[in-house]
């Protein structure tokens, strides 16, 4: 048993799901469920489809290289089984999906830091432009918290100390 | 030497079996007796392993190997290739290919220096088989057929080919491999030599049709005739 992945949507196909199509030049095509195999059928190019793994690595929404993924590599010369390679190869495991999970986490944090601060801008915009559409201009002079507060450069005061010196 | 065997009452051995010099592979499932033969002949000399390949029996077809190595197809299963490195020596490297003509068994030919692969095989496979085999390869056909793996089996002392192999094919032939090679049959008349008889450098096995003609010729090219061990 092992555990494909689906030619179009990047997803694990588990056993006992999905259907797998080999065409005349003997190419193999796993679809995990019947979504992804009719989207296949329309001749979909999966890199052009939003949902998929390959349109999200393309666009540079989810990660591209990472050494984690140099692990789950399919490897055609196999070792000779020892009982701890196994055994540290199990505990790896955990230990690799853990560290690829928070990769992933850092890269969405990543792109998604920016948005704060636009947000913000356009916040304040719509604030300066549109507020009359909310309140009267007139009303904006006597309720201060309808405005922005208009930043005024204020001078030091004069401390008490020179104060005494004069 | 050379024995007579059946596997569930059928005569293409070379199906179901693979032998080297280094190691013999055996289909599992049929019965106790097949698997019998090859331990009595080959027991404490060379690792007689039973398997399977993409979950099928016809292993000796699937596979290709020598001494050195043994390529299998990419659909044989994880377990099955973990299977295999474990039971054979470590001198023998076990290696899954990528390649769309599956069955290597028909496709490549080889003995421990040189192999012969069908014309079609990709580049990358011509190389590892180079590489995994540690043979020069020659992608040629037999009697004007491109599956060399079926119609011709040869070890490092003798080689038997198809029939209606013409002559010239023949000295050419034999000039590449570097071996002896007669045209012959296996199994009363069948002309596909690498199913019917499996050989090494001292034994050989071929199915129960082989008529007593068919089975000197057999020893003779193989030089089989000579005892082996002193």
């Amino acid at each position: 048993m092992r555990l494909e992945k689906c030619w179009f949507c990047s997803s694990t196909i588990y056993p006992g799901h999905g259907i797998q199509y080999v065409r005349n030049d003997a190419k193999i095509f796993r679809f995990c469920r019947s979504k992804c195999h009719k989207n296949f059928k329309m001749k979909r190019n999966p890199r052009k489809v939003k949902w998929t793994k390959a349109y999200r690595r393309l666009h540079g929404k989810d990660m591209t290289q990472d050494s984690t993924f140099e692990f789950e590599r399919k490897r055609n010369r196999p070792e000779r089984y020892d009982r701890n390679v196994t055994e540290n190869t199990l505990k790896a495991i955990k230990k690799i999906d853990k560290v690829r999970v928070d990769r992933e986490h850092r890269h969405h944090t990543k792109r998604m830091k920016p948005k704060k601060a636009q947000l913000r801008r356009e916040a304040e915009k719509e604030l300066e432009q549109s507020i009359s559409m909310v309140k009267a201009p007139a009303a904006q002079q006597q309720d201060p918290s309808l405005t922005l507060p208009i930043k005024v450069k204020v001078s030091k005061p004069e401390t008490v100390e020179n104060r005494m010196e004069e | 030497m050379a024995t007579r065997l059946q596997y569930e009452n059928n005569c293409d051995i070379g199906v179901f079996s693979k032998l080297t010099n280094a190691y013999c592979l055996v289909a599992i499932g049929g019965s106790e007796n097949f698997y019998s033969t090859f331990e009595a002949e080959l027991a404490g000399v060379i690792p007689v392993v039973k398997a399977s390949i993409a979950g099928t029996r016809i292993v000796g077809r699937l596979c290709a190997g020598n001494k050195n190595g043994l390529l299998l197809p990419h659909n044989t299963t994880d377990q099955e290739l973990q299977h295999l490195r474990n039971s054979l020596p470590d001198s023998v490297a076990v290696q899954r290919i990528e390649e769309r003509l599956n069955s290597l068994g028909n496709c490549i030919s080889c003995n421990d220096h040189v192999a012969l692969s069908h014309p079609y095989l990709a580049k990358e496979t011509e190389e590892l088989i180079a590489d995994v085999l540690g043979v020069e390869v020659f992608r040629q056909t037999v009697a004007g057929d491109v599956l060399v793996g079926s119609y011709c089996a040869f070890s490092n002392r003798g080689g038997l080919v198809h029939p209606h192999t013409s002559i010239e094919d023949l000295d050419e032939l034999s000039t590449l491999l570097q071996v002896p090679l007669v045209a012959g049959t296996v199994n009363c008349g069948s002309d596909v030599i690498g199913a019917g008889v499996i050989v090494n450098d001292w034994i050989a096995f071929c199915g129960s049709d082989t008529t007593a003609t068919e089975l000197s010729v057999i020893e003779s090219v193989f030089k089989l005739r000579y005892h082996f061990f002193e």
